[in-house]
C-alpha cells in the first residue's frame, strides 16, 4: 500500500485524488492551502460539492488549511497555523493551480511603480467593493481577463484590452505589439505598446497582467518536470470546473497505468 | 514651525546614513535622521548586488581602508542584526589569455590590498564552480567575498538607531540648510526645522544638491543606471559562489550574484543618466545581460527570469567622499558609489571619529542595546517544524513561492521602523520576490499592510510613492 499526496484541492486536484483512490491500494491524502476545497473555482459550487462528495466517497484524506513548503528524500513539508510538520510519502501530485504571466514572462521593461498587477490579485482587491480604478489596461487573454474587465467596466471604469486579440470585454483594443513598456515613477501612467519602430501610449492608472495561464510552481523540489516522484497535474488548456476535473482524472490514470503499484 | 534640536542630523536614509545613524545612536550624541522617502533604503541601497567585497580598488585608499575594516566583522554583525549573510567566496573568471593576464594584474593589486587570493588553473574553475563554463581558462579565487541582504542591513541600521534613541523622520526631504551665529546649522524640510551642531550629508545622488544647500564643497553627483535580471533559485541554489567577469581596465562588467534569498542576479550594467528616479530597464539592455552571464555560467541562459529591475548608483566626480567640507565646519559628507554595502559598519565609525574630531562631544553610552531581536525564517529554518512553538503564525504561509509566514510579515509591520506598503514587506521579508512574483500573495499582504496602517483596501500603499487603488 502506498501513501501519496495531492497538493491543491481544485477541480483538477479533487478528480486526481479521487481517481488515485480508486485505482486501489493507495492511500491518498489531498492537501489544500484554503481550509475548504474547491480551488480557484470556489466551495459553493453545486459541481465542486459533488466532487469533494465523490473524493470522500473513495477514501480520500483531507487535509485543508496546510501549504505545502518542501519535497525531500520523499517527505513533504506541511505548514498549517500552529502546526508545522513532515508527512512521508511515496509521490507527490502538484495540483497548485494556475497563474498569469508575470511581467518577466511577458517581456515587459520599464519601471516599477505602483498600479501593475497580476490579474488574480486584481480580482481579489476588486472584490473587497471598493472603485479602485479609472482606466485600465488588461495585457492578455487568460481566464482572468473577462471577469476582471467587467467588474472594472461595471464600476464605471473604462477598460482597453492589449495582446487578447479581439475580445467583446473591453472598450477599446489594441494589438500586442512587439514590446510593452511601464511608464510612471510614482504610480503607473502609461503602457507603451512598441511595435517595431511605431510606439502606441496608452494612458492608465492600472495594468493588469492576465496573459496565461502558466502552472504555479511553489514546492521546493517539485518545481520542474523531472523532479524525483513528482507529477505535474495541471492542465494548461482545460477550463471549467468539470475539465478539469476530468483532466486531473486522466493523468492519475496514466501514472497508475504506467507506475500502478511502483511509485 | 516649532525647531528641534539635535546634535546630528543625518540627512539621507540609505545603508550609508542609517549606519551613521545607528553608531550615534550608541553614543551620548542626540541623533536624527531625515529621509525623502517614505522608507529608508528607497535608492542605491535596495537596488545593489548585495555583495559585501572582500576587495574593490587599488591599495591606499580609504575606500579599501574601510572595506579591510569592515569584511572580517560581517558574520558577528549580521548575527547581531538578524541580517542574512553568507561568506560563500568570489571567483573572477578568464575567458581568453589576454583576459588571464589581466587576472594576474587583478591578483597582484588584492594582494597588496590584503586580501586573500589565489589564481586557480582552468581545472581548478570548474572544481570550484562547476556551473562555470568550460571555455574558462583561469580563475582568480576570493573567498572573503560574501553575500548580504542590503534591504534588511539597511532596515536594521534603522531599526537599532531608533531602538537606541534616534529619531527616524521619514518623507521629509531636506529643502535647505541655513547657518546660525552660534555655529549650528538649522536644516528645512517640508515638515519641520531641525537645529544641529553637525550635519552629515549622505544624501547619495543627491549629496551635491545638499551640498548646496549649506553652502559647502561643490560635489557633483549623478546617477549612474545598474540593470538587472533576476533568476529563479531552481537554478540559482546549485551556485557555490560568486561568478564574477574579468576586471578590464575600463569596466567591471556583468557577474552572476547568488542572493541571500537563493535566487541569482544577472548584472549590472553600467550607464550614466540624468534622472535619480529613471530606474526603467529596457529590452536591448536585458538581453545583453542575459547573453554576457551565460558567457561565464552557460545555464543562466536556460534558468528561469523571475523579473528585472534597475538602480541608481550615487556616481560622483569621485567615486566616494568621507569627509568634512573644506567650507563648512560641521558638514560631513558620506558616500560612496559603488561599495557603500561594504563599507557600512567601518565608514560608520569612521564618520564617528571625524564629528569628535571635530567637535562633537559623544562618547560611547552605557546599555546602549547592540542587537534586534532575532526573527527566524521559516524558508531557512533548520529546523522549520518547531516555529510554531515560537508563534503559531509561522505555520501560516502567506507568499507560497518564498514560505514566508505571517508571523514575519507581522514582524515587518511591527518592526522599530517597520514597513508601511507591500514594498516595504516585500523588502524586509522576501514576500514576492518569488517567481509568481505574488499573483497569489500580493492581495493579503496587501490586507496586511492595509490592517497594520490604518488604510482602506485603496489607500493601502503599493509602493512608498504610490497605492492600490488610484
Ligand atoms: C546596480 C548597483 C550595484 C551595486 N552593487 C554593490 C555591491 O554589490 N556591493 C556594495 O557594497 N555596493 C554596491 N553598490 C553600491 C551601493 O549600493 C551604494 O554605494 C550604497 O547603496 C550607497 O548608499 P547611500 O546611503 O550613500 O545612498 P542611497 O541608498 O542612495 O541613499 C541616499 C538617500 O538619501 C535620500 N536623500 C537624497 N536627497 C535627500 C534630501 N534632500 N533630503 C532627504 N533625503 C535625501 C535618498 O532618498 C536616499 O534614500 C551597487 C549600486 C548599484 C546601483
Amino acid at each position: 500500500m502506498s501513501r501519496l499526496l495531492v497538493v491543491g484541492a481544485g477541480p483538477s486536484g479533487l478528480g486526481c485524488a479521487t481517481e488515485l483512490a480508486r485505482s486501489g491500494g493507495h492511500d491518498v491524502l489531498l492537501i489544500d492551502r484554503v481550509p475548504v476545497a474547491g480551488g480557484e473555482s470556489g466551495w459553493d459550487k453545486p459541481e465542486v460539492r459533488d466532487l469533494v462528495r465523490a473524493a470522500t466517497g473513495a477514501g480520500v484524506e483531507f487535509r485543508l488549511g496546510a501549504a505545502a513548503a518542501v519535497w525531500t528524500d520523499r517527505r513533504l513539508l506541511l505548514t498549517a497555523p500552529g502546526a508545522i510538520r513532515w508527512v512521508e510519502a511515496d509521490h507527490l501530485f502538484y495540483a497548485g493551480g494556475l497563474r498569469p504571466a508575470t511581467a518577466s514572462d511577458l517581456n515587459i521593461v520599464g519601471e516599477r511603480p505602483a498600479g501593475v498587477l497580476p490579474a488574480t490579485v486584481a480580482d481579489h482587491l476588486l472584490s473587497t467593493g471598493v472603485r479602485l480604478w479609472k482606466r485600465a489596461v488588461v495585457v492578455g487573454d487568460g481566464p482572468w481577463a473577462p471577469h476582471i474587465a467587467e467588474r472594472i467596466r461595471g464600476a464605471g471604469g473604462h477598460v482597453t484590452a492589449v495582446g487578447a486579440g479581439s475580445p467583446t470585454w473591453a472598450d477599446q483594443v489594441v494589438a500586442g505589439g512587439t514590446g510593452l513598456e511601464v511608464l510612471g515613477s510614482d504610480r503607473v501612467h502609461t503602457l507603451r505598446v512598441v511595435d517595431g519602430t511605431r510606439v502606441r501610449d496608452l494612458v492608465c492608472d492600472v495594468v493588469i497582467l492576465a496573459s496565461g495561464p502558466l502552472p504555479n510552481r511553489n514546492v521546493d523540489g517539485a518545481l520542474a518536470e523531472g523532479a524525483p516522484h513528482v507529477t505535474f497535474v495541471q492542465p494548461l488548456d482545460a477550463r471549467g470546473i468539470a475539465p478539469r476535473a476530468q483532466a486531473g482524472r486522466a493523468i492519475a490514470a496514466h501514472w497508475a497505468r504506467t507506475n500502478g503499484g511502483n511509485p | 514651525m516649532t525647531t528641534t534640536r539635535y546634535d546630528v542630523v543625518v540627512v539621507g536614509g540609505g545603508v550609508l546614513g542609517t549606519a551613521v545613524a545607528e553608531r550615534l545612536a550608541r553614543t551620548s550624541a542626540s541623533v536624527c535622521l531625515l529621509e525623502a522617502e517614505g522608507d529608508v533604503g528607497e535608492h542605491a541601497s535596495k537596488g545593489n548586488a548585495g555583495v559585501a567585497v572582500s576587495y574593490y580598488g587599488g591599495p591606499g585608499t580609504l575606500e579599501t581602508d574601510l572595506i579591510n575594516a569592515s569584511n572580517p566583522f560581517w558574520e558577528e554583525l549580521c548575527e547581531r542584526l538578524d541580517v542574512p549573510y553568507r561568506r560563500i567566496g568570489g571567483l573572477m573568471v578568464a575567458l581568453s589569455d589576454r583576459e588571464a593576464e589581466r587576472l594576474e594584474h587583478t591578483r597582484a593589486e588584492a594582494a597588496a590590498c590584503g586580501v586573500r587570493v589565489r589564481i586557480l588553473s582552468a581545472g581548478e574553475v570548474r572544481e570550484a564552480e562547476p556551473l562555470v563554463t568550460p571555455d574558462a581558462v583561469a580563475g582568480l579565487s576570493l573567498p572573503d567575498e560574501g553575500i548580504i541582504d542590503p534591504m534588511r542591513l539597511t532596515a536594521a541600521f534603522a531599526s537599532l538607531a531608533a531602538v537606541n534613541g534616534a529619531v527616524i523622520r521619514l518623507r521629509e526631504r531636506v529643502e535647505a540648510i541655513e547657518h546660525e551665529d552660534d555655529g549650528t546649522s538649522t536644516v528645512i524640510t517640508g515638515a519641520g526645522r531641525y537645529r544641529a551642531r553637525f550635519v552629515v550629508n549622505a544624501a547619495g545622488v543627491g549629496a551635491g544638491a545638499v551640498s548646496r544647500m549649506a553652502g559647502g564643497d561643490p560635489l557633483v553627483t549623478w546617477p549612474r543606471k545598474g540593470q538587472y535580471v533576476v533568476v529563479d533559485r531552481a537554478f540559482a541554489g546549485a551556485l557555490r559562489q560568486i561568478v564574477f567577469c574579468t576586471h578590464l581596465p575600463d569596466t567591471k562588467g556583468i557577474n552572476v550574484v547568488p542572493t541571500t534569498h537563493g535566487s541569482a542576479l544577472l548584472g549590472p550594467t553600467a550607464t550614466d543618466v540624468t534622472d535619480p528616479d529613471d530606474r526603467a530597464t529596457d529590452a536591448e539592455t536585458i538581453a545583453r545581460v542575459v547573453a554576457e552571464a551565460a558567457r561565464l555560467v552557460p545555464a543562466v541562459a536556460e534558468a528561469y527570469a523571475i523579473k528585472t529591475f534597475a538602480a541608481n548608483r550615487p556616481a560622483g566626480d569621485e567615486p566616494y567622499r568621507l569627509r568634512v567640507d573644506a567650507h563648512v565646519p560641521n558638514l560631513v559628507h558620506v558616500t560612496d558609489r559603488s561599495a557603500g554595502v561594504s563599507i557600512s559598519p567601518a565608514a560608520a565609525q569612521y564618520t564617528l571619529d571625524l564629528l569628535q574630531a571635530a567637535g562633537l562631544d559623544a562618547v560611547e553610552r552605557p546599555g546602549a542595546h547592540t542587537a534586534l531581536p532575532r526573527v527566524p525564517r521559516l524558508r531557512t529554518a533548520p529546523e522549520p517544524e518547531r516555529l510554531t512553538e515560537v508563534d503559531p503564525l509561522y505555520g501560516q504561509v502567506v507568499c507560497a513561492c518564498e514560505h514566508v509566514s505571517a508571523a514575519e510579515i507581522e514582524a515587518a509591520l511591527s518592526a522599530p521602523v517597520p514597513a508601511t506598503s507591500i514594498d516595504g514587506v516585500r523588502k524586509r521579508t522576501g514576500a514576492g520576490y518569488g517567481r509568481c512574483q505574488g499573483s497569489l500573495c500580493l492581495a493579503g499582504i496587501s490586507f496586511l499592510t492595509a490592517m497594520a496602517t490604518g488604510c482602506g483596501p485603496d489607500a493601502v500603499r503599493h509602493t512608498v510613492r504610490g497605492t492600490v487603488g488610484s
